[in-house]
């Protein structure tokens, strides 16, 4: 099996912003959602994740917010914005399709 | 995608932004520990866990900046700083670029700025595209001929178009104007119907003309410009309704017209056009100019066209008059700016050519500096500077660098447009509005911008491809010197030596053509002459003028000081009338159009001595020559050869068509005028006596020989005509500044073109020397082993200037092409010389040479006091 980190370049963002499609949340619960959804194949470091965040977040495809977490404590929440969905359903369909191209070759006898 | 709001805030609030980043990162770390106890681990352990999977912070931390965008601006800043600190350390040679510089794009300001005043910013008129000339135009004479035009076909031009909203005839002339009883010239424009809708202007006090004082023969009314309200009425609002005596009429003011509204020429005052019955009747009478404003969306090619069918028509209905004619429609614009606009963008092109020889002056500058600063350069790239990195860096010091040359460039271009006015010819338009707006501004800062990477990427290209290894294994102080930074400067001195030759070149044809301008013989002799315009204000045709000048004449030929005196309706450099003339007598039937043409002229008796024009044969004119005596006329030299050929004029008679046609027996020969200028061959001249000759004789320009300074005479004479009439307005000039005139438009170009041409020998002297003094320094050890091995002054002298005079030979040979094939599109400007004139070019090679001479001469003579033993030892 591959390691966790071997992320395709980009898919990372992809994976925020879905994240963040289902609600507003913070970095920490972004990675740990990851790991989860994806029955922990994919595990992502901080050293990927807050540089993806902010890039996302320069970009305007996601805005942050202060807020108190579950744990009553203050944490950096993300949603995603009006252009971050439209960012997002052209990456999964562009993710889509590379999956697909991607899988037939491998299936090729 | 940068978002600007948050990248302000990144940069603004970066501790705080910092902080926040921090704070997210402790979150994560927490999160973290509180997951491996939820484990099981102790909180030790946790910590621990927690520690190693969050990986290196710091970096990470760095990470989310950049991608912020904060490090670039970072950098920048550091960049700046570091520049600003770098040129501190040596001030000579920052001052040296930014002079060079600020000398280069100063002149470029200072020229743009000209340019964009006359020929870019739109004229200050509503829609100003859609204003247009309109204008007669002979087919055969081509596109550019535009004439006058005649009432009746301008009538049929109005009435029968339907591309134009409104159209309008016009006249302009220096008048006698009396306001509040002081008599003095003023720019009268006649205006028809429709003038003030062509240019969608109104007054801004009282009101615009109305319907019934256009018609002719009505109650004549009058428009004032703005600025004749302020200096001559007092800026008073019940200016309106009082009157103004134009050529002795008097006219109700109804309005005054807005500030910045001067069409044409700079008018004072606008009134109802009058015209004579000839005027309204003859299609050949082409006394008026025309506008028209265009409707919206009909396009100059459109108007063209419907115009053409009409002026086919007329050509048809009035062969006689209209034939081979049709109707110029050209932009208001290029009426007004046409004829200087080569000019300036000449001279735009040179100054620019001037702002590349300083570019190459400071690249080679920097490029010398890049080789001191070698390892310098060397370290930061040891230390893991990427190339782009040093690229940039290098980069924004010739950036500042610019950026300060540009702002002493500014200083020095409003300077120079200073200089610029003060040198143009009167006559170029717009020149009141330079100044610097912004598109100045944009233009100085996009300069700026632009020549530092000109000449800022070389030397920085350079710099970042140096081979670390081998400068760092360099040994201490010296500098490394690799052959490609020889050739490189090497390059610029050539290109910049080729470019100081084309200006050169430029500048010597057109000195060449002027100088053959100055040394035409204009046929009279305009030194010490004094010149009194003075206009009675009657109508043109009024008989009762006569008798101010038979009046004044007299009293001023006695004035103590004056030599000669006479009068003239156009002295020499201007033409007032011309027309058919017939020897003999006048024909039966003759068309007007193919007679030969003459100049035509009134003078009072005595104006030949005082111009300094030789009587030939025969006699002047003299008091006898009166109304009601035989008709008499002095005819110049071409005319008698072109008419009369071997046979003697003297006592023939000639018909000129001017006021009237009857003939006049010929009296006397006399030599030619130039009467447009020293560029024009003489034409054909017919002088008549204003005695006898009413048409014009209003408007007489008193020509006055003196015996010292013509101006000193001035007082005196503004004393006499005060005193024969206070209702005459006078205003002096001299024969030499009228006659200077004419060739205003070349002396500009020429006095503009030569300083051009001797700043870029001066910084193309500086770059030869830079470069033979850096090669000299380079080849310090082989010329001391040449000397030890015997060689003599001599023949190190002939090395170094022969490696000077090498690159100086490339660059003259790269040059003359350059300049042979753009002097072409000097043709047009140049007077008895051909683009090609080997003489100028032989001249320019000469000056060259000397120059590169003269600054590889130190370096060479430095050369030749080299110490051997030292030179050796020092390797």
């Amino acid at each position: 099996m591959s390691k966790p980190t071997d992320l395709i370049q980009g898919t990372l963002g992809l994976l925020i912003l879905k994240i963040l499609a289902l609600e507003p949340t913070h970095g920490w619960a972004v990675a740990q959602r990851i790991s989860q959804m994806s029955g922990d194949v994919l595990q992502v470091g901080q050293s990927a994740l807050y540089p993806a965040l902010h890039k996302l977040e320069q970009h305007g495809w996601i805005e942050s917010e202060w807020k108190a977490s579950e744990a009553n404590r203050r944490a950096k929440y993300y949603s995603i914005t009006r252009t971050g969905r439209k960012a997002l359903a052209d990456e999964a369909a562009n993710w889509e399709r590379l999956a697909g191209a991607v899988t037939a070759i491998v299936r090729t006898a | 995608m940068l978002r600007p709001r948050l990248l302000l805030r990144s940069v603004l609030h970066r501790t705080q932004v910092d902080e926040e980043l921090d704070e997210e990162l402790q979150y994560h770390f927490d999160s973290l520990v509180d997951q491996g106890i939820e484990r099981g681990l102790t909180r030790q352990e946790a910590h621990s866990a927690a520690r190693r999977a969050m990986g290196p912070v710091t970096q990470n931390r760095e990470k989310c900046r950049e991608v912020r965008g904060v490090n670039f601006l970072d950098d920048l800043w550091r960049d700046l700083r570091y520049a600003g600190r770098s040129m501190r350390r040596s001030p000579g040679f920052a001052a040296l670029a930014i002079l060079i510089m600020a000398l280069g794009i100063g002149a470029n300001t200072a020229v743009f700025s000209v340019v964009n005043a006359v020929l870019l910013r739109p004229l200050a008129y509503r829609d100003p595209a859609r204003i247009i000339a309109l204008g007669t135009r002979e087919i055969a004479q081509g596109p550019a001929d535009f004439q006058q035009v005649s009432i009746p076909n301008f009538q049929d031009w109005k009435s029968q178009n339907s591309s134009f909203e409104a159209m309008a005839v016009y006249g302009s002339r220096e008048a006698p104007v009396v306001a509040h009883g002081a008599a003095a010239y003023a720019r009268a424009t006649e205006v028809s119907a429709e003038f003030l809708r062509v240019f969608a202007v109104a007054p801004f006090l009282g009101r615009p003309f109305a319907g019934d004082e256009l018609k002719q023969g009505s109650d004549p009314a009058a428009l004032i410009g703005y600025a004749y309200w302020r200096d001559h009425l007092g800026a008073d609002a019940g200016a309106v309704s009082q009157t103004l005596r134009v050529y002795g009429r008097s006219y109700r003011i109804v309005g005054v017209l807005p500030r910045g509204f001067g069409f044409p020429d700079k008018t004072d005052i606008w009134v109802t056009a009058l015209m004579s019955a000839d005027d309204q009747k003859y299609r050949t009478a082409q006394n008026w100019r025309a506008v028209g404003r265009l409707k919206p969306g009909v396009a100059l090619k459109q108007a063209q066209a419907e115009m053409d069918a009409i002026a086919g028509r007329l050509a048809a209905q009035f062969p006689e008059s209209n034939a081979g004619r049709t109707v110029a429609v050209v932009p208001i614009m290029d009426r007004l700016v046409g004829n200087v606009r080569l000019t300036l963008y000449l001279l735009l092109g040179a100054v620019g050519l001037v702002l590349l020889i300083a570019c190459a002056n400071t690249a080679m500058l920097l490029l010398g500096k890049a080789m001191a600063r070698t390892r310098e350069i060397t370290v930061r790239g040891a230390l893991g500077a990427g190339r782009g990195r040093i690229v940039r860096q290098l980069i924004t010091e010739s950036l500042l660098l610019s950026v300060i040359a540009g702002a002493a460039g500014l200083l020095i271009a409003s300077g120079g447009a200073r200089v610029f006015i003060a040198l143009a010819p009167q006559d170029l338009p717009r020149l009141d509005e330079i100044g610097i707006d912004r598109w100045v501004l944009v233009f100085t800062l996009g300069t700026s911008v632009v020549t530092s990477l000109v000449f800022g990427l070389l030397p920085a290209l350079h710099a970042s491809k140096l081979d670390l290894n081998e400068a760092l294994k360099q040994s201490g102080t010296r500098s490394t010197t690799s052959g490609g930074v020889t050739r490189m400067r090497g390059l610029l001195a050539v290109t910049e030596f080729a470019l100081t030759v084309v200006l050169l070149s430029g500048a010597g044809l057109l000195i060449k053509s002027f100088v053959a301008l100055q040394n035409v013989e204009p046929g009279f002799r305009p030194e010490n002459v004094l010149v009194m315009r003075a206009t009675v204000p009657v109508r043109p045709q009024a008989p009762e003028a006569n008798r101010y000048f038979r009046e004044i004449l007299p009293k001023i030929a006695h004035v103590p000081g004056v030599l000669a005196s006479g009068a003239t309706m156009a002295p020499p450099g201007h033409v007032e009338s011309s027309g058919a003339y017939f020897v003999d007598r006048m024909p039966a039937q003759f068309d007007v159009r193919s007679a030969p043409e003459a100049v035509l002229s009134v003078v009072a008796a005595g104006t030949f001595p005082a111009l300094g024009i030789p009587v030939k044969s025969g006699r002047d004119f003299n008091e006898g020559d009166t109304d009601g005596r035989p008709r008499v006329a002095v005819v110049n030299e071409t005319l008698d050869q072109r008419a009369f050929g071997k046979q003697d004029p003297i006592g023939r008679k000639i018909v000129c068509t001017y006021d009237n046609f009857e003939p006049m027996t010929i009296v006397g020969v006399v030599g030619d005028v130039r009467q447009t200028g020293p560029a024009v061959a003489p034409q054909p001249e017919c002088y008549m006596p204003y005695l006898q000759h009413g048409f014009n004789g209003n408007a007489l320009s008193i020509v006055v020989r003196t015996a010292t300074r013509p101006e000193s005479l001035e007082q005196t004479l503004r004393q006499v005509a005060r005193e024969t009439s206070p209702d005459v307005p006078v205003a002096f000039t001299t024969m030499d500044a009228s006659w200077g005139e004419n060739v205003a438009a070349p002396r500009f170009r020429t006095v503009l073109l030569g300083i051009f041409a001797a700043l870029a020998v001066c910084l193309a002297m500086a770059g030869i020397y830079g470069v033979m003094s850096c090669a000299v320094g380079q080849r310090t050890g082989e010329i001391g082993v040449r000397m030890a091995l015997g060689a003599g002054a001599g023949s190190v002298l002939r090395l170094v200037l022969g490696q000077g005079l090498r690159l100086a030979g490339f660059g003259l040979a790269l040059g003359i092409v350059a300049a042979l094939l753009g002097a072409r599109l000097l043709a047009s400007m140049l007077f008895q010389i051909k683009p090609g004139d080997p003489f100028v070019y032989l001249a320019v090679a000469t000056l060259a040479g000397a120059v590169a001479t003269g600054a590889s001469f130190i370096p060479a003579w430095r050369a030749t006091r080299i110490d051997p033993l030292t030179a050796i030892r020092h390797e």
